[in-house]
């Protein structure tokens, strides 16, 4: 190994980019839905200059994307970051209060404004909440002194209640800024900004007055404003990278910018059941993962425009794709893929187990896909 | 950032590497009970003249007093009585280290060494020892294996250990390895103008040792080492208001932003490769620029690119370790997967557990449908991982 790459993977740095990574992630782990308006950005046309300028009004993605949009409007990525006035979750819970040790958390919201406050019964910190990130389950990133920090407790949907961030369980706060919450890197104020919001930095500076919450189209549909201004012309020779065209390898390492790579999760050593939120990395961990096939690509199972389908028999026909039963077409195709001698139905809830992630009070699928035995501990 | 109060300095003797005794009272510690055990095994075997115990008694009680010249008289009369005594010459010779008599040092911790091979405090003190005799080479080696065996853990020692060794890594072009050993008082907030000139020789990539750089030519490895200085403590917003001033002072120095950019890589791989693609432009033929442009644009997965920097550098360079897995890795991604396996077998022959190469291999089998050896190949991956 070379001194570099011992650099990378062996030294401090890479654990304390290690932890950076993993506890920025944590902000991406409540990707719920709820119904939303189609966004402004989707939904009106632009006037704005581009990069090139626009010699009229430009086409709206919806205007010719309708589908696409209209779905993308509710999906969880583009509500990945909220701000006040914006977030059901908390319009609907407007006084949220919990006591962890010796510490009371309340959060309130009034009049589109939501606070965040921490008291030991002595001193008090009441910060205003600006950006919200996950949309049911939710944490925030708090601003004072000029320094960012992620908020000691969270909203978790699921026990419409406040409990402790997850990752931050192991804090024990000195006073009442600790109380408050985690002080974020800049690193970590990068990462977690670029991965819940769009147009969200300039180098090493958050653009603050700049960023749109949430993933806007041309987050992942590079080069779509230009496409814009140019089918406005009547030219199409700009478009966007066609995602959906690109193999699993590809889809993989472009989902991965956010929800992580299997590279970037090996060069980091991630180890542990908290891995299981980076699906990339626990997809190429399978057996059946392989580059060139789209059967077993993202995009095979997920569309990103829209809300994650929870029902375990939608996903039965892309793994019989692959292990179909003997003497159709596709076993034919991949002989030497095995069809399961168990079942034909509920793939995933075998072999695709769900895993709470600790902390999280969510569960997690494991995208690992394997025979999982009668007590086997969790794979790494 | 707030900086330690001066009782945190590094010894002011530690400039002419003077180790000072209390110092050294934790490495004695580590070392004693070893010691005291072998002299027991040897009291019992040996027939001990009542001359012997006098004299190290009375060498011990000249070393409490700190009377070096006298307790270095008495403990080599002991040795001469008892010529394979370590607790005799470990003090030895760690006074003789204290009293600058740096050869005779070494030659006591030869002799504890062939006694003891490999023990850590023996090969740290030697290590300190040679570097004041001007034997560098040799003061690595040691220094090397004394930190692997941990004689850097014990707290009042590591400041002095790590200096030496810092400034011994650079000298050997091992840059990103000094990086780290000032990176550690950095985080301890142990801050010294001699510490941040080094941090800027190592940063700037110049093999002299800092007591070697020219008056004249002092003022920006001090700059530089003040920036890495603030990024290492912590304090990124002000480290790049401060290389930013740089810059525009010096908009023609090589391997300033070199060193922005190794201390950005592990935080953030695209802004790295922005300040490398600065370093390109300021130093156009430099190879080590060219090639780590190429890998930091690999790692934040422009492939395209990267190939093409690393070819760069492989044209100059053939052997360029660094540049022949980003060119394997990113031909990899990139759809040559021939040439790439050719690279990466390449790297892989020589360097069998060289995790990148085995991350492009698994690549190149993915991409290439080969199931089993790319699962094969990710479990090499998660091994090496472990």
């Amino acid at each position: 190994m070379s001194a570099w790459s011992a650099l990378i993977c062996k030294s401090s740095f890479g654990r304390l980019t290690t932890g950076a990574a993993a506890s920025a992630l944590l902000c991406a782990i409540w990707l719920l839905c709820e119904t939303a308006p189609l966004s402004p950005a989707l939904a009106q046309s632009s006037t704005q200059s581009g990069p090139k300028g626009a010699a009229k009004p430009t086409p709206a993605c919806v205007d010719c994307h309708a589908g696409a949009a209209h779905a993308y409007a509710t999906a969880p990525m583009r509500h990945a970051m909220e701000v006040p006035g914006d977030d059901p979750a908390l319009e609907s819970h407007p006084n949220l209060t919990v006591q962890q040790g010796a510490y009371k958390y309340t959060v309130l919201t009034k009049d589109g404004k939501t606070s965040y406050s921490v008291t030991d019964g002595t001193d008090t910190l009441t910060l205003p909440v600006r950006w919200m990130f996950g949309q049911q389950s939710q944490t925030w990133v708090l601003e004072k002194d000029g320094f960012f920090y992620e908020g000691l407790v969270s909203y978790f949907a699921r026990e419409q209640a406040l409990a402790t961030t997850p990752g931050d369980g192991h804090i024990t706060p000195h006073n009442i800024t600790e109380a408050m919450g985690r002080k974020l890197s800049p690193w970590e104020v990068l990462q977690c900004f670029n991965c819940h919001a769009t147009n969200a930095s300039t180098g090493t500076h958050v653009n603050f007055d700049k960023l749109r919450p949430g993933l806007d189209c041309e987050r992942c549909h590079i080069g779509a404003v230009q496409h814009q201004i140019d089918a406005a012309n009547d030219n199409f020779t700009t478009l966007p990278k066609a995602l959906k065209k690109m193999d699993s390898q590809d889809t993989a390492n472009f989902c991965g910018q956010c929800h992580r790579t299997w590279d970037t999760a090996v060069r980091n050593k991630w180890k542990g059941i908290p891995d299981v939120r980076f699906q990339p990395y626990r997809l190429e961990n399978s057996k059946c993962f392989i580059g060139n096939d789209r059967r077993i690509s993202c995009l095979a199972c997920h569309d990103p425009h829209q809300h994650v389908n929870h029902d375990q028999a939608f996903y039965d026909a892309k793994c019989l794709a692959c292990h179909a039963p003997a003497k159709s077409p596709a076993a034919v195709a991949t002989a030497a893929i095995k069809s399961c001698p168990v079942a034909k139905a509920n793939c995933a809830s075998c072999h695709m187990p769900k895993t709470q992630l600790p902390g999280t009070h969510s569960m997690f699928t494991d995208h690992e896909i394997r025979i999982v035995r009668p007590g086997e501990e969790y794979p790494n | 950032m707030p900086v330690a109060p001066n009782s945190n300095l590094i010894p002011r003797r530690a400039a002419n590497s003077k180790i000072p005794l209390k110092s050294l009272r934790t490495l004695r510690a580590a070392v004693l009970a070893p010691l005291l055990a072998l002299t027991c095994l040897h009291a019992a075997a040996q027939d001990a003249a009542p001359q012997f115990d006098d004299v190290a008694a009375r060498a011990a009680a000249a070393r409490d007093a700190g009377n070096l010249p006298l307790a270095i008289q008495l403990y080599t009369q002991a040795e001469q009585l008892k010529p394979d005594w370590p607790e005799g010459l470990f003090y030895l010779g760690m006074l003789q280290y204290s009293n600058n008599d740096f050869p005779e040092s070494i030659a006591a911790f030869n002799h504890l060494l062939q006694l003891q091979p490999g023990a850590p405090p023996a090969l740290a003190l030697r290590g300190l020892s040679e570097f004041e005799t001007g034997a560098f080479d040799d003061s690595l080696r040691d220094l090397d294996q004394a930190v692997q065996k941990g004689a850097a853990n014990q707290p009042r020692n590591e400041q002095i250990i790590r200096y030496h060794y810092a400034q011994l890594l650079a000298r050997a072009g091992r840059f990103q390895d000094a990086i780290l050993q000032y990176w550690f008082f950095a985080t301890h907030h142990i801050d010294d103008s001699d510490l941040r000139l080094g941090l800027g020789v190592a940063g700037m990539r110049n093999q002299t040792l800092p007591k070697d750089i020219p008056v004249a030519d002092r003022p920006i490895y001090e700059a530089a080492g003040s920036a890495g200085y603030v990024f290492l403590s912590g304090d990124s917003q002000a480290a790049d208001a401060l290389f930013t001033q740089l810059f525009a002072q010096n908009p023609t120095t090589p391997n300033l932003h070199y060193f922005y950019g190794v201390l950005l890589f592990p935080h953030a791989p695209n802004l790295a490769v922005d300040q490398f693609q600065a370093e390109v432009a300021v130093a156009p033929n430099s190879i080590a620029a060219h090639s780590i442009l190429a890998y930091s644009l690999m790692i934040d997965g422009r492939y395209p690119q990267a190939a093409a920097e690393a070819q760069i550098a492989i044209n100059a360079a053939p052997d360029m370790e660094m540049a022949k897995i980003a060119l394997g890795r990113s031909l990899a991604e990139t759809g040559d997967t021939t040439r790439a396996a050719d690279l990466l077998t390449q790297i892989l022959k020589d360097d069998p557990k060289n995790l990148e190469a085995h991350l492009g291999m698994a690549v190149v089998y993915s991409r290439t449908g080969n199931r089993e050896e790319a699962y094969r190949e990710r479990m090499v991956c998660l091994d090496l991982q472990k």
